[in-house]
This record gives C-alpha cells, sequence and structure tokens, in this order.
C-alpha cells in the first residue's frame, strides 16, 4: 500500500480476507468509515496485481471507474501480490475519527428542499476535518446516522455548517424539519472521507463541479482556498440544479466571487426558463473544452452518480489527467 | 461518548456573537471586518531612512508582525524580530559581532541577515539545530527617504513578492489622461526622480480601518472648519461635499497594478456644501483650495493639490495591534535643484509641519479615537447608521475585501496582544504608552 508521501506499507491478506481489515489490524492508516462499500472513504487504485472486489456486495464504485483500476478496499480481496495507491499523505489516517457533540445555532431553509444547518462544538471539544469530508450525525432518539459533507471550511471551527437535503420522507428529514430546534444537541462522527482538498496552496486552474446539495464541500474548498491568504488558483464552478425552487447559495456564491476574483461560477437548472445569466441543462452542458486551459487543471466533482460519471469521461476528454479528478458521490440520506 | 455532559460554549468574547449576525447580514465586506489586524503580504512604511543610520538596528510591529531593521553597509535587512529559541525581541538589546548576522543578546542565537537560517549560537556552536531552522526574511525597498518593508505571512514565497509600486498611489502624469486634474497640476509621487519627501509617524489610538477611513471620508472636513491654516489662508473648505453622480468614484482594479479607488471632487460629480441654512452656518472662505483624495490598498492615502500647489501628502495608518495604528503624513515635492530642497524643507520646517501635519492632521488623530470605543468590539459595523457621503468607505470596503493579498491574524506572542500585560501597565505607570518601536533595554 503507497501512499502520496510515498510511505509504503505491506500487509500481509490471508485468503478470503478484506483488504481494509487486514489493513487497519496491521495499523495502516487507510481512511475509511461504512466497512460495506458505500462510503467510498477507502478508495484505492490498483497499481500491481490483483485485487477484485466482492461480487456479493454492493459496490459505489462506477463501472468506468473500476475498469481504470480504481477499488474499495472494505470489499476488496487480493488474488496475486499486489500494489494499491492511495492518494492522499500517509498521516492523514492516523488520526482516527471522533464524536463530538453540538448545539445548533439556526436552522434556515435556502430553498423548497435544502435547509442550512449551522452548529457549534461543545465547549472544551474540538474536531479536525479537510475542505471536504464528512461527518455522520446521529439522528436523536435513534441509533441511525446520516452522512454530511461539512459546508463550512475548517477556519470556521467552532461553528460547523451542514446543506442537508430534505426528503418528503426520512428520518433525518423528518427530524430536521419537524423537530430540531436551535440549541438541541447532536452527536456526530467525523471526518470522513477521502474526497478533501488536495493541496491548499495550489496554484494549478480549478475545475469545479456540483449538483444539489452536492454543493456542501465543494463551499468547504472555496472557503478554505479563500481564507488561505496569497495568490489564489484560478477557480470555475459549475453548479445545478433541477429547477429554480430548489436553486439555493446564489448569493453566496455571488459573495465569494466578489471575495475572491479568480473565482468564476456558472449557475444551470435543469428545468426552467433562461434568465439573470441562468444556464439550462446541466452543470457539465455548462462547460466547454476552452474552459481547460492547462492539462495540470485539478477538478473536484461531487453530485449524484450519474453526473460523476460523465464528468470522469467528459473531462479527460477535455485533456485532464485521471489522477487530477477527485470524485465524491453524493447520495441524499434519508 | 463524553463521561461528562457536554455544554454550549461561553459566549467569550462579543466579537463571535456579531460575526454571526455578518453571515445572516451576508455582508459584502466581511473579509474588511475581519481585518482587524490588517492586510499582510503588503508593502508598508517601516521607517525614515535617516531613522536607521548605518550599523543602526530598530524593532517595529506592524499587522501584529515583530521585525527588526539593522542597515549594513547602506543596505537593509529585516528579519522576524523574535527569536525562535524563547521569543526574545533581537531588537531590545542589538547585538551583532559581523556584518552578515545578527545574535540573540540572551543565548546567542545567530541569525543570517540574508536568508534569516540560524547560522550559529554563540556559547553552542555545534548545536544540532543549527541549520536547520531560521527566521522569516522581509523583502526591503528604500526609496525618497522612506524604507518600506513587505510585511508577509511566513509561508509566503518570494516569487510572489510584487513590486513595491503595487502598493503605493497612482501616478500623474502617467494618469492624468484617465483621472484628469483641470484645476491643479500633476501631482509628484514617492517615486519620481529627485523627490523630497518630509513627514512624521506617530502612534494613534484606534483600530487602523477607523484611521483609514478617516482619511478619505467626505463628510469629515467639517472638523477642519477652525484649523488654523484654514482660517489664516482664509480657505473656502466646505462644510461637506456630497455625491451627486453615479459616478462619482471610480475603482481601478487592474492586474500588475495598485488596486483602489479615485474620488472625483472639485468636479461635477461631488457637490460641495457651503452652507447650512437653518442652522445659520457659512463658509466665508474667499480661496479654493481644491483637493482630491485617492486610497489604494493596504490603506495608502493620496491628496493630490495639497497643501499647496506641486505638492502631494501621503499617508498611511499601519496596522500595530487591532487598537493602534503608526500615522504616516508624508508630503512630496519634486525639488531638482538644492536651492528648490532648501526652499522646500524651509517652508515644511516652518509651515507645514505645524500647521497641516500637526495642526491641521492633529483633529483626525483625535477623531478617530474617538470612534475606537464604538467599532473596537466590533458591534460599530453592525450598528452604524451611514448616509450618501459614506459611498466612499463603502466602496473601499468591498475593493478592499476583494484585493487584499491576504487578512493578518491575531498574531501569537507579540507585544499588544494580552491587553493588559504587566508589562504594558508598568510602561503604561512609568508615563511609556504603547507605541511603535520596540523599547530598548538600558543596561
Amino acid at each position: 500500500m503507497q501512499f502520496s508521501d510515498d510511505v509504503i506499507y505491506t500487509v500481509d491478506v490471508a485468503e478470503g480476507e478484506g483488504i481494509l481489515a487486514a489493513a487497519l489490524a496491521q495499523d495502516v492508516p487507510v481512511l475509511h468509515q461504512c466497512q460495506s462499500g458505500s462510503c467510498g472513504s477507502c478508495v484505492c487504485h490498483l497499481a500491481a496485481g490483483k485485487v477484485e472486489m466482492r461480487k456479493d456486495m454492493s459496490a459505489s464504485l462506477l463501472k468506468s471507474e473500476q475498469d481504470a483500476g480504481m477499488r474499495l478496499a472494505c470489499i476488496s480481496q487480493a488474488f496475486s501480490d499486489s500494489v494499491l495507491d492511495f492518494d492522499y499523505d500517509s498521516k492523514m489516517g492516523e488520526k482516527g475519527p471522533i464524536n463530538v457533540t453540538v448545539f445548533i445555532d439556526s436552522i434556515d431553509w435556502l430553498s423548497d428542499d435544502v435547509i442550512r444547518l449551522n452548529v457549534e462544538l461543545a465547549d472544551g471539544q474540538w474536531f479536525d476535518f479537510k475542505p471536504g469530508q464528512f461527518a455522520q450525525i446521529q439522528v436523536p432518539g435513534t441509533n441511525q446516522v446520516r452522512r454530511y459533507s461539512m459546508s463550512s471550511s475548517p477556519e470556521d471551527l467552532p461553528k460547523i455548517e451542514f446543506l442537508i437535503r430534505i426528503l418528503p420522507e426520512g428520518l433525518m428529514s423528518d427530524y430536521i424539519r419537524d423537530t430540531a430546534k436551535v440549541d438541541d444537541a447532536l452527536e456526530i462522527e467525523g471526518a470522513f472521507g477521502s474526497f478533501f482538498l488536495r493541496d491548499i496552496s495550489a496554484r494549478e486552474p480549478h475545475i469545479m463541479i456540483a449538483g444539489g446539495t452536492g454543493l456542501a464541500p465543494i463551499m468547504s474548498m472555496l472557503d478554505a482556498i479563500r481564507k488561505k491568504n496569497g495568490i489564489k488558483p484560478s477557480i470555475l464552478l459549475s453548479f445545478g440544479c433541477l429547477n429554480s425552487s430548489s436553486l439555493f447559495h446564489v448569493d453566496e456564491l455571488e459573495l465569494r466571487t466578489d471575495w475572491m476574483p479568480t473565482l468564476k461560477t456558472r449557475i444551470s437548472l435543469n428545468q426552467g426558463e433562461a434568465e439573470n445569466n441562468i444556464i439550462i441543462g446541466n452543470p457539465l452542458q455548462a462547460l466547454q473544452p476552452s474552459d481547460v486551459t492547462a492539462e495540470d487543471t485539478v477538478a473536484y466533482l461531487c453530485g449524484p452518480p450519474g453526473m460523476i460519471s460523465a464528468a470522469h469521461s467528459m473531462l479527460e476528454g477535455f485533456g485532464l489527467k485521471p489522477e487530477n479528478i477527485h470524485a465524491e458521490q453524493f447520495v441524499a440520506s434519508e | 461518548m463524553n463521561e461528562q455532559k457536554a455544554t454550549r460554549r461561553r459566549q467569550a468574547k462579543g466579537t463571535s456573537e456579531f460575526r454571526q449576525n455578518d453571515k445572516k447580514t451576508q455582508s459584502q465586506y466581511q473579509p474588511y471586518k475581519d481585518a482587524e489586524w490588517g492586510f499582510i503580504n503588503h508593502w508598508y512604511p517601516a521607517l525614515f531612512s535617516e531613522e536607521l543610520a548605518e550599523d543602526q538596528v530598530e524593532g517595529i510591529q506592524i499587522c501584529g508582525v515583530q521585525i527588526v531593521l539593522r542597515r549594513v553597509d547602506g543596505r537593509i535587512h529585516a528579519l522576524k524580530d523574535q527569536c525562535i529559541h524563547r521569543g526574545v525581541r533581537l531588537s531590545a538589546k542589538p547585538m551583532c559581532f559581523n556584518k552578515e548576522t545578527i545574535s540573540c543578546w540572551y543565548h546567542g542565537f545567530t541569525y543570517n541577515l540574508e536568508s534569516g537560517n540560524l547560522d550559529t549560537i554563540v556559547g553552542n556552536p555545534d548545536d544540532k539545530v543549527i541549520g536547520t531552522v531560521g527566521l522569516t526574511t522581509y523583502p526591503v525597498e528604500e526609496v525618497g527617504g522612506m524604507i518600506f518593508v513587505f510585511v508577509r505571512d511566513d509561508d509566503f514565497p518570494d516569487e510572489d513578492v510584487p513590486p513595491l509600486a503595487h502598493d503605493l498611489p497612482v501616478r500623474f502624469p502617467e494618469k492624468s489622461e484617465e483621472f484628469p486634474h483641470p484645476l491643479w497640476p500633476a501631482a509628484p509621487s514617492i517615486l519620481d526622480d529627485n523627490i523630497v519627501a518630509r513627514g512624521i509617524h506617530r502612534t494613534g489610538e484606534a483600530n487602523w480601518r477607523i484611521a483609514c477611513e478617516n482619511g478619505f471620508d467626505n463628510a469629515h472636513i467639517l472638523v477642519h472648519k477652525d484649523n488654523t491654516i484654514v482660517q489664516a489662508y482664509n480657505w473656502t473648505l466646505p462644510l461637506g461635499i456630497r455625491p451627486v453622480s453615479d459616478d462619482c468614484i471610480t475603482s481601478f482594479e487592474e492586474e500588475g497594478a495598485p488596486k483602489g479607488m479615485m474620488q472625483w471632487l472639485f468636479s461635477d460629480r461631488w457637490e460641495p456644501v457651503l452652507e447650512n441654512k437653518q442652522l445659520g452656518v457659512k463658509i466665508e472662505g474667499a480661496n479654493s483650495r481644491f483637493y482630491r483624495t485617492s486610497v489604494v490598498l493596504p490603506g495608502v492615502l493620496l491628496v493630490e493639490n495639497w497643501p499647496e500647489e506641486h505638492i502631494a501628502q501621503y499617508e498611511w495608518y499601519v496596522p500595530i495591534t487591532d487598537d493602534t495604528y503608526e500615522y504616516w503624513e508624508v508630503l512630496l515635492k519634486v525639488c531638482p535643484t538644492d536651492k528648490e530642497k532648501e526652499a522646500f524643507n524651509y517652508r515644511y520646517d516652518r509651515v507645514f509641519e505645524p500647521l497641516c501635519i500637526r495642526g491641521f492632521n492633529d483633529c483626525d488623530l483625535y477623531a478617530r479615537e474617538a470612534m475606537q470605543d464604538f467599532y473596537g468590539d466590533g458591534s460599530g459595523w453592525e450598528s452604524e447608521v451611514l448616509v450618501d457621503t459614506d459611498i466612499s468607505p463603502i466602496m473601499w470596503r468591498k475593493l478592499a475585501s476583494k484585493h487584499n493579498r491576504g487578512i493578518a491574524k491575531q498574531p501569537a506572542g507579540v507585544q499588544g496582544n494580552v491587553k493588559a500585560s504587566s508589562i504594558r501597565l508598568k510602561n503604561l505607570a512609568a508615563g511609556k504608552a504603547p507605541g511603535y518601536l520596540v523599547d530598548k533595554i538600558d543596561d
């Protein structure tokens, strides 16, 4: 197992044993969370050998990602001596996730189906995360947890913000919509996920693509870059929602472009009429090959699986290197 | 989970509460409000050239960054003035054994002036730490009798350091076409050949933003109504100047050039108010005194045609801490001959310094102080009630939010961070107010 800081671990994996389980047992700092093939935290790239994911478990990796050599370590088994690449620093996973209590500061409707939840860490508690990572929030009164990306940046701690998509029915949706109130305590665990801003000081142009509340981790990245002093990279964000009643954060994005002249945004709606610079279509259709001006352009994508898959091939077609495309599939938590 | 029951954080400081309000109000100039300790990664004036003689060492503080300056063979070096060992200020008791280094007078940590690296330790020359650590260095420029330093974050790369000209007022006649000035000749610049810069710097007790906004606030000239120089010359200085056109201010934001704004004063875009009938107040002065103000990041004021033709006033409001700033007032004139230089110096010493730099601008100093309590705890930014003349500060706040190169974080381990430290109190008791220059140790 090779990490981006050239730290290499050799792990013995028994026949039929899960690679993640073996790695964790041998103290290899692999990021992980669900251990069941869904969250995508333990994603890695098969550089050599034969590693296959179990056929009897569902994986959140796209076919195209699997074909490109990507594997989820938690549901993978080794069939020969193999080399797996993890595209983050080996120190990332050394500090495991922790449990903390937060208190609700505010609950605001941003659109027909998105709520902004602002919370604050309890007195004396702390929580570290990288921009783009997520936390698990326990639904009060149950033992169920739901995953949400932090939309605020680490600089905003002890304040944390989440963007919550409210579904007509769902455990967390019902709680947030009907029960939650200011000063309520929530138990959260984190941080998780290997979708995070790789280099806060990067100068290479950035392309960011977000669909719906997939904007949350992207907002965290934007604010982290903005708050890092000095010269900023050029950033093109393409953000799309279904229609005008589900659209949110237009004002927040406008503020970001005011504050950070190197940021350009394009906003698209799948349905509706073109007005106020809004593009009709999906956030991928809002991008053209000419938007990629450098071959070392870095991309961060967060949205529904279909969008991610299409974005991958589109950006590669535009000349981006596959290793510079970082993606997280977003599935609304109920 | 946690053994103890989790509790809410106490609302420790007023500011955190207001910060939250800021989020709600979605303020367009939130980054400016966050810049209590100033904008970092910019050029600031440090000292007048004459304040740093050959081999002299001085310590200053800008944006919460302590900086030590030493002149060697005419060249000035600037390093972080905080020994990595135990945090002592090197400038408090200068110790230099050669032309290449400066040593900490306490335990002898010796730093290379060029690189900032720890070259040796006086009484411990074989220690393993030597060569592996060092102090941040700051680029220096000396021009027109002034020393400028580029105050930067520790990780701000050398190759990103912009030219000094990017943090100085716009130049004339280069900009005369873009910003015509039919009523006065082209203003001089500190970068002009044969420039003579005369002035003072002194510490003001207010946040730097309050000071800076005072400089180009067109309603504030009321405080100067009764000033000696105004009365002596019988100037028609208006009671106020109102914006009467949507193009009363032009921002300039081109890449690779100063970022700021020009106010088209004494044009048809601003209306001078000379009388308030209701109050029976009228300006009777007979002599026009045309001037124009512009401001560029990180907070540099240019007053053209002030206080006389062919002279310009520059001002800086250099953040020292979040509640003190170093107020720089500099008059500039191009003097190609010794005779002209002598004449300007004479007039500066006899007229301008006593009547303008001190008499006139003293009012600004106390006006800023008078605002400090309102803004000092962060609440003033929320509760201020602004009127149409305040378009100037609002435009400035937005521009500054957009084009600053970084917001200075609250520093760690520097003077002025702990407001009521025993040292500060002792100095106060001895009659020494918190200031800009290091307190040197008497030995």
